[in-house]
């Protein structure tokens, strides 16, 4: 009865969230004059209302789900990877690169490029574990700053070196995947590709890995008391090291399948506009950094992205309406930990 | 009547930590409240604090009926605690710590000058010796705690809650805090002492409430009672003395030669030219008081913090600065002084506390993939016999009473059944039923042939149990005595720099 209990209060504080951001939005809905139901009605529509518009939610969640498992791992660990962005990106480009550079066909092309678009993602965020652990830098600070380094060299690798010439001015972007490897699409007609076979079976791997191996157990106990796992002989560095390394390879994998799923090449802005590792970000700290509850609570995030672009064709409420919505959800998540700081200092009487 | 609890119930779900309970405090008095783990001393004194609610039941201060939803309406009724871990914020001064939430101020401004002024008044008052402006995390754990008390003076209490205070002290500290208490009691003060120790009760109480299973099975008044019937109440049963009986000692398992360590902050020596061996069969106890080198030795034995010089040598093989794995497979297992900070994940269930040492036994895991059945058998069996109070294998460890999740790693490393067991403050907080109990497991453990180094401020268990006492100070060994010459007064000389010529 007891587990019962502590898993329902998994779920309940981000369902509360979600309620209490529906109702702000809702506030927000009638000062722009609109009916209340109908907008929620177009927003759950635009989300999931059909056939395509369902696809297209899950395609959407595909990259968050990803870039959120790959933040939940890092944090379960004790470790504060806010780099999903650069890592993302880092491993788009290398994928976008290698898979139309080097001289692989098929699928075994696109294996090869999925695996070094990763590990370069992967190593992209050992390397802020490398310099926590050599210079005493701060992760925190170190895996956002590398963000921006990524971002922009990505920009530049595409502007200059790997550039499609072929159409004239435009976006810089890379050149096309070729058929033969791409990510086949789940349904013709629609765009959700392989890529959400591959994040779900990966939500529950990671859960298992977590839950019922010692390496999950070492994670855990890294993450929650340092010199206990230290007392009991857990190696500090190897468990950061593996936990960033693929950390930064989910983000990195979440990149990949998106050049190989959708944009079929690498598109300056395209991946870091949309915003998709914050989301993963504010999805695995809604969640907990449970592994299921991210992959929950990424498909409602980008039901939310989806909903609202349905709200913005059929009313005349802006689609922004999302944004006040996640807003009020990332309050909630600020909320969170200050009210477990709070609670942690009215315990101690001050 | 100074303060009244009447009937007072607390529930944890279906569980009752307090059942109608009632208390009362007279002016100027000294009541101790004792009983076993878990019995619900603190909880009872946490809903006086206001950092708990009654589930039902009144609490009366002065005869008016209040509401204390949190501490600060405590503090304004004039009621102070000093919590069973200490709360201080370790790399401010003494003076920061006393006043603060309650800072003096110079126009807007913290007045530091003004502050230490205060204290050292404060102090002075109550005969209290301390320095206003030393750093508290650099001061004894005896004079932290006075630091505690004082903080709790200047907010200004007339009622002051004591949660187990001696738990962590010195024999010499804890003489010194008898002291201090009659001292306030004097100056109008009125005390709640939480305890474990009976001849504290004796000494100094005026009045002492027995809790068992979250009830009263008694308030007796001091000068009518004893110790036996004391704890009749609390554990329902007599106590027995468990004998060290003579064995065959065996091979040395633990051997130190000549280490040193030295503090890489300020160059310090910590450790000087230590050297001491432990054999099959043998209980080998380190006295002195705390601060004097003992968590050094710890850390040099366990691996976690290296020596400059000498050699750590554990069943056969040379464990010198080696890491915490290799020496734990070289058969060591470790009761740390510190259970929360070393012993255990406060949030992780018991599940998750009880595994750390054995998580990657082939027992309990195939490939790295953990057998969660066998493992839940082995928890659930291990709290059983351990007497672990709680109500699930489930509940994280934050929820356990202190003595209970000592109770929790001792299981854990006793039954791990090494060569060797390095038994820090293995008793630290538990109830008296519960010390007997890891008592006999240690002698139990020694019996089977293993060797055990004990480390512990508390002179009459290293007296009990050791075959060898080894007595440090400042960083060396400056005495050694078999079972039979050790004795209390001898130690302490040692212990307190003297010598015995
Ligand atoms: N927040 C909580 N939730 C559930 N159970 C709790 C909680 N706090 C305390 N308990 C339970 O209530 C009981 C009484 O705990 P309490 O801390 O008052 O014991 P205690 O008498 O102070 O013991 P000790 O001597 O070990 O400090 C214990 O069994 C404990 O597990
Ligand atoms: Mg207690």
């Amino acid at each position: 009865m007891n587990k019962l209990k502590t898993n329902a209060t998994v779920f309940i504080q981000p369902l509360l969230a979600v309620i209490v951001g529906l109702l702000v939005g809702t506030i927000a809905i009638m000062l722009s004059g609109e009916s209340v139901i109908v907008t929620y009605q177009e927003m759950w529509d635009g989300a999931f209302g059909n056939l395509y518009f369902l696809t297209n939610t899950l395609e959407r969640a595909i990259p968050i789900i990803l870039a959120g498992l790959g933040v939940a791992f890092a944090f379960r660990a004790g470790f504060f990877n806010l780099g999903a962005e650069g890592q993302l990106v880092m491993g788009a480009v290398t994928t976008a690169i290698v898979t139309v550079y080097l001289p692989f066909q098929g699928l075994l092309n696109m294996v090869i490029s999925i695996i070094a678009g990763m590990l370069i993602a992967g190593l992209y965020s050992f390397l802020a574990g490398w310099m926590e652990q050599r210079f005493q830098i701060n992760l925190l600070i170190s895996t956002l700053l590398l963000n921006y380094i990524a971002v922009l060299f990505a920009g530049y690798l595409v502007s200059e070196p790997f550039r499609d010439t072929s159409s004239a001015g435009g976006v810089p972007q890379t050149v096309m995947v070729d058929e033969a490897s791409r990510l086949p699409k789940l349904l013709t007609g629609m765009n959700l590709h392989y890529g959400f076979v591959i994040a779900i079976i990966l939500a529950i791997v990671i859960a298992f890995i977590m839950k019922r191996t010692t390496f999950g157990y070492e994670v855990r106990m890294l993450g929650q008391n340092v010199f206990f796992a230290q007392y009991g002989g857990i190696n500090r560095k190897k468990i950061m090291f593996t936990s960033l390394l693929i950390s930064g390879m989910l983000a990195g994998l979440a990149g990949s399948v998106e050049v190989l799923g959708i944009h079929y090449r690498f598109i300056e802005g395209a991946l870091s506009n949309p915003q998709f590792a914050w989301t993963g970000l504010m999805a695995a700290l809604l969640a907990n950094s449970n592994p299921i509850g991210t992959t929950v609570v990424a498909i409602f995030l980008a039901a939310l992205d989806t909903g609202s672009l349905g709200v913005e064709r059929n009313t005349d409420v802006p689609n922004s309406i999302s944004g006040i919505i996640q807003a009020v959800l990332i309050l909630f998540i600020s909320a969170k930990f200050t009210m477990n700081f709070l609670n942690q200092r009215k315990k101690e009487g001050k | 009547m100074l303060l009244e609890l009447k009937d007072i119930t607390k529930k944890y779900g279906d569980f009752k930590a307090n059942d109608q309970v009632s208390f009362s405090l007279n002016k100027q008095e000294i009541h101790a409240i004792v009983g076993e783990n878990g019995a619900g001393k603190t909880t009872l004194m946490r809903m006086l604090y206001g950092m708990e609610k009654p589930t039902s039941g009144d609490i009366f201060i002065n005869g008016k009926k209040q509401n204390i939803d949190n501490p600060n309406i405590a503090i304004e009724l004039g009621i102070g605690m000093v919590h069973q871990h200490f709360m201080l914020f370790p790399p401010f001064t003494i003076a920061e710590n006393v006043v603060f939430h309650h800072e003096p101020k110079k126009g807007w401004r913290y007045d530091r000058k003004k502050a230490a002024d205060e204290v050292a008044q404060l102090a002075e008052k109550f005969g209290m010796k301390i320095n206003p402006l030393d750093i508290a995390g650099d001061a004894p754990v005896g004079i932290q705690q006075r630091v505690e008390i004082l903080k709790v003076l200047y907010q200004g209490a007339d009622v002051i809650i004591l949660d187990e205070p001696t738990a962590v002290l010195t024999p010499l500290e804890v003489k010194e805090l008898l002291v201090s208490l009659r001292e306030l009691v004097k100056m109008g003060k009125s005390i709640i002492l939480i305890t474990h120790k009976l001849n504290e009760v004796m000494e100094i109480a005026d009045r002492v409430t027995v809790l068992r299973d979250g009830k009263v099975t008694g308030t007796l008044t001091t000068k009518d009672t004893n110790p036996e019937e004391l704890s009749r109440l609390m554990v329902g049963r007599e106590l027995k003395n468990n004998p060290l009986p003579s064995i065959e000692k065996g091979n040395e398992i633990l051997s130190i030669k000549n280490i040193e360590m030295t503090s890489k902050k300020s160059g310090k020596t910590l450790l000087d030219d230590v050297t001491l061996q432990v054999r099959q069969g043998e209980i080998v106890g380190i006295a002195g008081v705390s601060g004097n080198g003992q968590s050094e030795l710890i850390q040099a034995i366990t691996g976690l913090a290296p020596v400059n010089k000498g050699s750590v040598t554990l069943n056969g093989a040379d464990m010198t600065n080696r890491s915490v794995k290799q020496i734990r497979d070289q058969g060591l297992s470790h009761i740390p002084e510190d259970r929360y900070l070393w012993g255990a994940a406060k949030e992780a269930n018991l599940v998750d506390n009880m595994m750390m040492t054995d998580y990657a036994k082939p027992a309990f895991q195939k490939a790295g993939v953990l057998k969660l059945k066998e493992i839940r058998r082995y928890v659930a069996e291990s709290v059983k016999k351990f007497n672990v109070k709680t109500t699930s294998i489930d509940t994280s460890a934050q929820f356990l009473s202190g003595g209970n999740l000592q109770k929790l790693i001792a299981a854990r490393e006793i039954q791990k059944n090494t060569p060797f067991l390095l038994a820090a403050e293995p008793t630290r907080g538990v109830d008296i039923g519960a010390m007997e109990f890891i008592h006999e497991q240690l002698i139990e453990k020694r019996n089977n042939g293993d060797a055990v180094l004990l480390i512990s401020s508390e002179l009459s268990e290293i007296l009990a149990l050791s075959d060898r006492v080894f007595v440090m100070y400042e960083g060396k060994i400056v005495g050694e005595f078999d079972h039979q010459n050790a004795s209390e007064e001898k130690l302490s000389i040692l212990m307190a720099g003297g010598n015995n010529e």
